[in-house]
């Protein structure tokens, strides 16, 4: 009997488009227009060396020092500028032509030839002040204590930094991230899209379906067991299609713990499933009215764990952290977070702790509500 | 026995739907509950299959008490919704041997019945077809075949031909009458006077979830004081011909209008011949005669009442 009702609610369940669009579709379009607004703001970030150019002359040839200097900050992975020795005439014709943001000559004074004041121009002048403050800073000790030459090299190239940043896990800390996971958990949740059928489909009171099947010689719990069932597989199914789409076709990073991250899926599937359920036997409106409930509730959760606005989730946690507790999305956004970050399980543990909780009052409250076996209206 | 009903009374707040309702269905008739709107059929089908609380009385089936969990007694309950109930995402083939399926575990047996129940309602040309691409007729159909692919002893039909054109309505009622001698009890409820009287064995009339009239169709027949009505057609009736007429022993109503004379007799009354001999005495030309006894629809309609109802 369990796998005759199961078998049949796959097939009910798959062949439903409106259910497949927005527990599956849905969600992987999201996730391809949160990854073009998040790789275009990504890109706008990315720091390009400034192109610059410096007048080969002899006064360049002449100041080692500063040739060094120049040519230190233009190599290199992280290089500053991108750095073109040049004649003058030829430096004014690429200023001119805009390829270039300024460049240098090395006189009696280092001067910087621009043609406006940007971003690219203030950072040439930058480096050009640094210079002439450590240049100035190493005569000055020379002057007083000629036998400090030999330390002093490194002693001015370098900076001492005293604060240590300490890592909380192996993973760079990647707050674009929080995005997709609050999509992922917001994804879970709208698996109570199956869970509202599984229940409008065995009350009687709620659909002329579920009333041919309270007629049947079979037990309401079995009947419900073997629809959640399918409910289940399906949720969790498109959980990794989800996840699969998302590692594979936008390359995004969960982490080293694959198994814990699909594990993860797998509770929210159950959390959402179960939300579901309960909302739709909470609930005695129409169907339209349980799944405007259950959408806006979804996305109501999901704001608060920053899926709209990244902040939000820190707001929560700083203002009303209980309310971060109470929020099945942030708990899944945040054991996702935890995976990817942290080499301790202690704040995941807890977050899959309170989704079991959050379950078994779900499912403790539908089963409350679909034991009745008779109804006082249908 | 196959039903025993026994003082039900279920209330929805201050509205009594059923009043003390009592009533038995023998094994192997056709019972047809009737009844004007919101006179309590439904209510009362729903109560004696346990889908409805209700407030006191006695349901037993087959003998035993009926309750949510009666399993080994709905086993043997075919029902057919007043409302199509069938999944939109199965065909007609899946639809019927799901809910065959929830009565008959084992495969073999359930794939016999499922291809019965499909030749039994006429759709082996549409197995393959979902519900929506149906007409009206066709998915009351398949309701139907969902009901009854079980093979089942008891079978309630909730007004299953509602909105369901004549070649349609007529399958459904041979059908009916077929599982009925196949040994097959029925409950039919219905508003169609003229299907109740084509099918049924036994009628029960309710108003006001009390039963009110009761017995087989000549026994209502014979409850109301209607005996025959003559219909003439003619055109040529003064108001002195017919207080002529209204004075012809037994003739309790006479009334004229667009071109139909009706007069109507008490029970055990002819006036046929004294109408006929009165038209030719007058030399009165007339043109179609007919002359009817009393319809299931005239019981009702003298037994409920003619007000309107919701």
């Amino acid at each position: 009997m369990f796998f005759h009702i199961f078998t049949n609610r796959l097939k009910c369940l798959l062949r439903d488009r409106m259910m497949i669009f927005w527990t599956l579709l849905f969600p992987i379009l999201l996730a391809v227009f949160f990854n073009m607004s998040l790789r275009n703001i990504a890109n706008s970030e990315t720091f390009r060396p400034v192109p610059a150019a410096v007048v080969n002359d002899a006064g360049y040839q002449k100041n080692a020092g500063f040739r060094s200097a120049l040519k230190s900050v233009s190599e290199g992975k992280d290089k500053i500028f991108s750095l073109t020795e040049t004649t003058r005439k030829n430096a004014e014709k690429l200023l001119e032509d805009g390829k270039i943001a300024g460049y240098l000559t090395v006189g009696d004074k280092i001067k910087i030839v621009v043609n406006r004041s940007d971003f690219d121009q203030s950072i040439i002048k930058s480096f050009v002040d640094s210079y002439l403050q450590t240049s100035s800073a190493a005569e000055s000790i020379l002057k007083a204590n000629p036998p400090a030459r030999s330390g002093l090299s490194a002693g001015l190239s370098g900076e001492t930094d005293y604060l240590k940043a300490v890592s909380g896990g192996s993973a760079d800390p990647d707050p674009s991230l929080n995005y997709f996971y609050s999509l992922i958990a917001m994804a879970c949740l709208y698996g109570g899209f199956w869970g509202m059928k599984e229940v409008m489909d065995i009350q009687a009171n709620q659909s002329r379906r579920a009333a041919r099947v309270n007629l049947a010689p079979v037990r309401k719990l079995k009947t419900f067991l073997s629809g959640m069932a399918a409910s289940l597989a399906i949720a969790f199914a498109e959980m990794l299609v989800l996840l699969a789409f998302l590692r594979f076709a936008l390359n995004l990073d969960f982490g080293p713990k694959a198994g814990l991250v699909i594990f993860t899926s797998f509770v929210g599937s159950v959390v959402g499933l179960s939300f579901g359920a309960f909302l739709s036997s909470l609930v005695k409106a129409g169907e339209n009215m349980k799944v405007g409930i259950l959408i806006s509730g979804t996305m109501f959760c999901s704001f608060l764990s920053g899926m709209m606005y990244q902040d939000m989730k820190y707001i929560v946690e700083k203002n009303a952290p209980v309310l971060g507790y109470l929020n099945p999305v942030n708990l899944l956004t945040d054991s996702f977070y935890c995976l990817y970050y942290y080499d301790t399980y202690g704040r995941y543990l807890l977050n899959i702790g309170l989704l079991g909780a959050f379950v078994l009052l779900f499912c403790a409250g539908t089963y409350f509500v679909i034991r009745r076996e008779k109804y006082a209206s249908l | 026995m196959i039903i025993s009903v026994k003082n039900l009374v279920k209330r929805y707040g201050n509205l009594v739907a059923l009043d003390h309702l009592s009533f038995d269905v023998e094994e192997g008739e056709i019972l047809g509950l009737l009844g004007p709107n919101g006179s309590g059929k439904t209510t009362a089908i729903n109560c004696i299959l346990s889908l409805l609380k209700y407030d006191k009385g006695e349901i037993r089936i087959f003998g035993r008490p009926m309750r949510p969990d009666a399993y080994d007694i709905k086993r043997d309950i075919g029902v057919i919704m007043q409302n199509v109930a069938v999944f939109d995402e199965l065909t007609v083939y899946e639809n019927i041997n799901y809910f065959c399926g929830l009565y008959i575990p084992e495969k073999e047996k359930r794939k016999r019945l499922v291809e019965e129940a499909i030749d039994f309602v006429g759709l082996n040309d549409f197995r393959k077809f979902y519900p929506k691409k149906l007409s009206g007729g066709l998915l009351r159909r398949l309701n139907i075949a969902c009901g009854i692919a079980h093979k089942p002893k008891l079978i309630l039909l909730d007004e299953p031909t509602v909105a369901v054109d004549p070649q349609s309505r007529n399958n459904i009622l041979e059908g009916i009458q077929r599982l009925n001698r196949e040994g097959a009890t029925i409950v039919y409820t219905s508003h169609y006077m003229e299907e109740v009287e084509q099918i049924c064995s036994r009628i029960i009339i309710l108003d006001k979830g009390k039963v009110i009239a009761n017995g087989t169709k000549e026994e209502l027949k014979n409850m109301i004081s209607l005996g025959e009505k003559i219909t003439v057609e003619t055109s040529a009736i003064r108001p002195e011909h017919l207080a002529a007429l209204r004075r012809i022993p037994g003739a309790d109503s006479v009334e004229y209008a667009n071109g139909l004379l009706v007069v109507k007799s008490g029970k055990s009354k002819n006036n046929l011949e004294n109408v006929l001999d009165f038209l030719k005495k007058q030399q009165i030309g007339y043109g179609r005669i007919y002359s009817e006894l009393p319809t299931l629809n005239d019981v009702f309609l003298e037994i409920t009442g003619k007000e309107l109802r919701d």
